[in-house]
């Protein structure tokens, strides 16, 4: 059963729409990403889903309530004058959660993440990889089924952000947590998806391309990378996208 | 000694001792007509004076009361004006014409309005005292609202917080920092009401006693003054660091 359901779906700022017509649908406990040029939208469609930008036409249809909805953005977005720990517990706090039990939950949650005995401190006082954690307890303390990230690690140093993705990947496994990611970066969403859509560029931009990923779950993100599927699949990607970027590497457009 | 040197507040206190030991031997040697400039030894013991005999009290009373009750009804209307303002848009266009005026105008003016208003009492004070403040942390508050990071406001959305949850979590704590930013202003210009407004008429105060030192031509009583008014204001300053140090601990590494 589908938990997402996008059907026609129109977003811009006035006059022609930056991203037309989109039609995308999301499983339960399914992995799916959404890949495209600067300016396709991608951020939009996110943004949409949970109110935060008003669509010009279409449908969206969740089958969940908001409360059920994580939402991890490409800044860490922690409040700067809470701890690590009030950060975590702030969306239990909001939903009425009694305090001391909100921290208890976040405390957990802080540990599990790697950030035992830091959660007294103040954003200011962590590294970008410990605010982005802090970020993901937040979200995931509130128990999501779908959960939605707008290139959350792209600000990330590369060691830092392969351990907190798969860390992150481990977790939605085992919860069976519906994810939507949008990025740029074709091999972390291959090597993390189950669906990877390929939107052309904007204005008018419309899902190029839907490839499924044949790599069996639960995945190493390194393995992942090494599967027999997952060269090809990377250069279906940079076909899809020929044209739509500047600059597609001509050596794998030549070797596909 | 120059690991002794290297420390910013010697040196100050070296160079302000320097200039007033020559402004001392400058009197002493009768560079300075006593009449303009009486000696750093003679105003301080002017001022050592007042103390000793009582007579400062009353004065001191006068101004800190006028200053404190001004700064205090200054931050509550600017911050309840500003809020106000920067949440209900049809509020905005009324106040903004005219707090920019009042912004744009030497606010001292209003002084001999607030006596014929109000006497020469305390009241008259208060009220200079208060719309002096009250302008500037009304524009500090407004900025601090409308410039409130938009990416906080969508995170605390997106966990389900509406107008309430915003303003108490985003909202209050971002004003805070602005009107912090602001208080050693603040508390200049609350000192500024009360003396400025017992310079223009009243009984009592430090503006009362620095009139009284004009009219009598007593250069040190003045300066005794002015250095005592230096002394308090920097005391409330060093106490607003302090304040805001502990309000906002989170800016600090």
């Amino acid at each position: 059963m589908n938990l997402l359901r996008i059907e026609n779906l129109s977003l811009g700022y006035g006059g022609e729409p930056v991203l037309a017509d989109l039609d995308l649908a999301l499983g339960a406990g399914e992995f799916a990403s959404l890949v495209g040029p600067s300016g396709s939208g991608k951020t939009s469609v996110l943004r949409a889903i949970v109110g935060l930008q008003q669509r010009q036409s279409g449908l969206i249809d969740l089958r969940t309530g908001p409360e059920e909805i994580g939402f991890l953005f490409q800044d860490d977005a922690l409040l700067p004058w809470r701890t690590a720990r009030e950060n975590a517990a702030l969306g239990l706090v909001i939903r009425g959660t009694p305090k001391a039990e909100a921290l208890a939950q976040a405390d957990a949650w802080l540990e599990r993440l790697g950030l035992k005995g830091l959660g007294g401190r103040y954003p200011r006082q962590l590294s970008g990889g410990q605010r982005k954690r802090v970020a993901i307890a937040q979200v995931l303390v509130l128990r999501p089924r779908l959960l939605l990230m707008d290139e959350p690690f792209a600000a990330l140093d590369a060691i830092v952000r392969t351990r907190i993705t798969q860390d992150l990947l481990s977790l939605v496994e085992r919860e069976r947590i519906s994810v939507l990611l949008v990025t740029h970066d074709l091999e972390e969403a291959l090597s993390v998806s189950d669906v990877v859509h390929v939107l052309s560029n904007g204005p008018r931009a419309r899902i190029l391309a839907s490839r499924r990923v044949p790599i069996p779950r639960p995945r190493d993100l390194l393995a992942a990378r090494g599967h027999p599927a997952f060269a090809p699949l990377l250069r279906q990607l940079w076909r899809d996208l020929a044209g739509e970027t500047e600059g597609a590497p001509a050596r794998l457009e030549e070797a596909a | 000694m120059r690991a002794f040197l290297d420390r910013l507040w010697i040196r100050r206190l070296i160079a302000l001792s320097l200039l007033i030991a020559l402004w001392e031997l400058a009197g002493r040697a009768g560079l300075l007509d006593p009449l303009y400039f009486s000696t750093p030894s003679e105003v301080a013991l002017v001022g050592a004076g007042l103390f000793l005999d009582g007579s400062i009290w009353p004065h001191l009373q006068a101004t800190f009361t006028a200053a404190l009750l001004g700064l205090g009804a200054g931050l509550a209307i600017g911050v309840a004006l500003g809020f106000a303002a920067a949440l209900v848009r049809p509020l905005a266009d009324l106040l903004e014409p005219v707090m920019m005026l009042l912004n744009a105008i030497p606010r001292v003016i209003l002084a001999p309005l607030f006596v014929i208003w109000l006497g020469i009492d305390l009241g008259s004070k208060v009220a200079l005292a208060t719309v002096l403040v009250a302008v500037l942390v009304f524009f500090a508050v407004y900025g601090g609202v409308k410039e409130v990071d938009q990416r906080l406001v969508e995170r605390v959305r997106t966990l389900g917080g509406g107008r309430a949850v915003l303003v108490r979590e985003v909202y209050i704590p971002s004003v805070t920092a602005w009107v912090m930013g602001n208080l050693k202003v603040a508390v200049g210009f609350a000192f500024t009401g009360a003396v400025v407004g017992e310079f223009v008429a009243s009984a009592r105060g430090l503006g009362y006693l620095l009139q009284f030192a004009q009219s009598t031509y007593n250069a040190s009583l003045s300066l005794a003054l002015v250095v005592m008014i230096m002394a308090f204001v920097l005391v409330l300053f060093m106490l607003s660091e302090a304040l805001e140090r502990r309000l906002l601990r989170w800016r600090h590494r």
